[in-house]
C-alpha cells in the first residue's frame, strides 16, 4: 500500500507531501499564559534539565548511580519503560477503534491517540537506553545472534517493528489517506498486541518467581493498557478543549467512559482472583509474597487511584460527568505508575537465596529498593520527554478530525 | 567432550571460605559481598532452647549450576549466555548487553555484575583460567581443606564424580524447576 502510493509520487514527495504546519519559534513556543500552562511548562523544562542531569550521572557513573542490586536488578526504570509502553500500546487500541474498526464516534480522536502513541513508545525507549548496559550492542546482536526464546527479544523487536507501523499509520492519517491508514493501523495494532503481551511474558516466563510466573500478566497487560488508553484519551480531550467538551466529544468520552467501567471491573475481578490463587494453600514464594504485597501502602495507591477511584465515579455518573473524569484519569494514571512499580518490585520481593551469605548479618529477608536520585530524575526527564514532543506534535500537525469526519 | 559437573560433599564444610577466596584469587573476581561467583550459605540452628536442632545447623556451599535447561541461557536475548562443548554455562561478554534478565531468571541467584565490563558474570567452572592451563579441577576444589568438592566429566563412568553419584545418594537444588542442575549434593 505505502509502496504503491510511493510509486505513484515517488519518495521525496510523498515525503515531503506530509502535511504539517510550516511554525517559527516565536509561534512554537507562544502558548496561552494561564497559570495551568505555565505551571506544565516550567515543569516539562525542569524534568527536561533532570533528564540531563540523570543521563550524565548515569554516563559519569553506570549502574552505582542507580539503587540496583544483585538481588534487584530491575529498578524504577524498568517499571517507568513499562509506564510508557503500556501508554502506547493503549493509545494506538484507543485510536484503533476509529481508524481500523470504523467506529465513526471515535473517529475524532484517532490521530491524536496514534500521535500519543508514538511519543509515549519514543519516551520509553529513551528511559530504557539508560537502564540496558549496552544498547549499541544490543542493536547489533538482536540481528547478529538472536535470542528466539527469549520474550525481551520478542517484546524489542516486535516494539521496534510497531513504532515503524504507527509511524506510517500516523503519515496516512495525515494525509488523509483513510484506507492505508487502516491497514497500517490494523497490522501495527495486532504487532503493537504481540509486542506489550510478550512484555508481559517477560514476567510470566520467570519460573524462578512463582508470584508472577504463569499466564497472568501476559493477558492482564492487554487489560491495563487499553485502561490506560482511555485514561490519556481523557486527558488529552481534557487539554484539547479545556474542559469545555463539545457535544461529539461529550459523547466520545461518555462512550468511553461506559468502557472503562466494564475494564475497570474485569481488572478488579482479574487482580482479586490472583491475590486470592496467589495465597490459598499457602504454597511457598507465592502465597507469603502475595500477603507481603498486601500489605504495601503502594499495591493500595494502585487499587485507590487507577481502580477505585475512576470505577465510583464512572458508576455514580453513568460515565457522563466527563469533567469529573479528566481528574479520575489524572487520578488512574499515577495509579497506573504504582501498577508498573509494583509489577517489578513485587517480582524481585523475595530472595532467591535464602541462606545467610557472610558473618554479622541476618538470613535475607526481604528485598529493599527505593530508586535513586538520578533514576527519579531520568524517569520524570521521560514524562518531560513525552509532554515536550506531545507538544510540538500539537504545532506542527493538526491532530484533530478533518471536518468530513 | 566432556559433560562437567560437581558433586559436593555438603556435610563436610567447615564454613572456612577459602573456596570463596580462592575463586576471587584465581578468577580476578571484584571485592565487594556481592560480587561472588560462589557462596557458603549458613542454616541457623532450628528452635528454641532445649529444643535446637542442632543438625539443621549447615553449611550449604552453592554457586552457579550449570543447569543443561539453564534459565538464563534461554532468557538471554543476544545469546550472550551460552553452552560450551563440555556443558558448561558461559557468558560471552563482547554480547551481553546487560539487560539483566538472566539474574531476574536465575533461580539460583548465581549471577553479578562485573563493574570493569559492565556485563553479567558467573561460576566458569574455571574454564578460562585452570581449566585452559591443562589442570584437571577447579579453584574451589583444590583449596577445599575437607574435601567438600569433586569436579569432573559425568560422561566418563571412571570419573570420581560418576563413581560418587553411582554409590552415594544426592540431590539438586530447585529441580522441580526444570533446571537439571549439574551441582549434586550428596547425603
Amino acid at each position: 500500500m505505502m509502496a504503491e502510493a510511493i510509486k505513484k509520487q515517488g519518495i521525496k514527495e510523498f515525503i515531503t507531501s506530509i502535511p504539517f504546519k510550516k511554525i517559527g519559534l516565536k509561534e512554537l513556543f507562544g502558548f496561552e499564559k494561564t497559570p495551568v500552562n505555565i505551571l506544565i511548562a516550567l515543569s516539562v523544562i525542569a524534568f527536561l534539565a533532570m533528564f540531563a542531569i540523570g543521563v550524565t550521572t548515569y554516563l559519569m557513573h553506570g549502574h552505582h548511580a542507580y539503587n540496583v542490586t544483585r538481588e534487584h536488578p530491575w529498578g524504577l526504570l524498568i517499571a517507568v519503560y513499562i509506564f510508557f509502553v503500556v501508554s502506547s500500546t493503549g493509545l494506538c487500541i484507543v485510536g484503533s477503534l476509529g481508524d481500523v474498526f470504523g467506529f465513526k464516534d471515535y473517529m475524532m480522536i484517532s490521530k491524536r491517540a496514534i500521535f500519543g502513541s508514538i511519543v509515549t513508545i519514543i519516551a520509553g525507549f529513551a528511559v530504557i537506553a539508560f537502564e540496558i548496559g549496552h544498547p549499541v550492542t544490543m542493536m547489533i546482536y538482536n540481528v547478529l545472534t538472536p535470542g528466539l526464546t527469549s520474550a525481551i527479544w520478542w517484546m524489542g523487536t516486535l516494539y521496534g517493528l510497531y513504532l515503524t507501523f504507527m509511524i506510517v499509520e500516523f503519515v496516512f492519517l495525515l494525509k488523509n489517506d483513510m484506507k492505508s491508514a487502516k491497514i497500517f493501523g490494523l497490522i501495527g495494532l495486532l504487532v503493537g498486541l504481540a509486542a506489550h503481551s510478550n512484555l508481559g511474558s517477560v514476567f510470566g516466563f520467570l519460573n524462578a518467581r512463582p508470584i508472577s510466573n504463569g499466564v497472568f500478566y501476559p493477558t492482564y497487560f492487554i487489560l491495563t493498557a487499553f485502561i490506560t488508553g482511555i485514561f490519556i484519551a481523557f486527558i488529552m480531550m481534557g487539554f484539547r478543549y479545556k474542559l469545555k467538551f463539545p457535544e461529539n466529544a461529550k459523547i466520545m468520552l461518555t462512550n468511553l467512559a461506559k468502557i472503562q467501567g466494564l475494564l475497570i471491573s474485569i481488572l478488579i475481578f482479574f487482580v482479586t482472583w490472583k491475590m486470592l490463587t496467589d495465597i490459598y494453600g499457602s504454597m511457598p514464594d507465592r502465597a507469603d509474597v502475595a500477603i507481603h504485597i498486601l500489605g504495601s501502602w503502594t499495591f493500595w495507591a494502585e487499587v485507590i487511584l487507577a481502580m477505585a477511584i475512576p470505577l465510583v465515579i464512572i458508576l455514580a455518573s453513568s460515565g457522563r460527568a466527563v469533567n469529573t473524569l479528566f481528574f479520575a484519569s489524572l487520578s488512574g494514571m499515577i495509579g497506573v505508575f504504582f501498577m508498573r512499580y509494583n509489577l517489578v518490585h513485587d517480582t524481585q520481593l523475595k530472595p532467591l537465596q535464602m541462606l545467610k551469605k557472610t558473618e554479622y548479618q541476618l538470613s535475607p529477608e526481604w528485598i529493599h529498593y527505593f530508586p535513586s536520585s538520578a533514576e527519579i530524575m531520568i524517569s520524570l526527564g521521560g514524562l518531560g520527554l513525552c509532554l515536550a514532543m506531545y507538544y510540538a506534535g500539537t504545532k506542527f500537525f493538526n491532530l484533530d478530525a478533518d471536518e468530513h469526519h | 567432550m566432556a559433560n562437567y559437573a560437581m558433586a559436593l560433599d555438603y556435610k563436610n564444610c567447615i564454613n572456612c571460605k577459602a573456596c570463596e577466596v580462592a575463586c576471587k584469587e584465581e578468577n580476578g573476581v571484584l571485592k565487594g559481598a556481592d560480587k561472588h561467583r560462589i557462596w557458603v550459605g549458613a542454616n541457623e540452628v532450628k528452635g528454641e532452647w532445649p529444643n535446637l536442632d542442632i543438625v539443621s545447623a549447615t553449611f550449604v556451599p552453592s554457586q552457579c549450576q550449570h543447569c543443561e535447561e539453564a534459565p538464563c541461557q534461554d532468557v538471554c536475548p543476544t545469546n550472550a549466555t551460552y553452552y560450551n562443548e563440555h556443558g558448561v554455562v558461559l557468558v560471552n561478554a563482547e554480547m551481553c548487553i546487560l539487560c539483566s534478565y538472566c539474574m531476574n531468571a536465575c533461580p539460583y541467584d548465581a549471577r553479578y555484575v562485573d563493574d570493569r565490563t559492565a556485563t553479567v558474570d558467573k561460576c566458569t567452572f574455571c574454564s578460562d583460567t585452570r581449566l585452559a592451563r591443562g589442570e584437571t579441577t577447579t579453584a574451589c576444589q583444590n583449596t577445599c581443606p575437607t574435601k567438600v568438592r569433586t569436579f569432573g566429566d559425568l560422561d566418563d563412568p571412571n570419573s570420581e564424580i560418576s563413581e560418587l553419584l553411582r554409590t552415594r545418594e544426592h540431590f539438586t537444588l530447585k529441580s522441580h524447576l526444570g533446571t537439571k542442575p549439574k551441582l549434586y549434593y550428596l547425603t
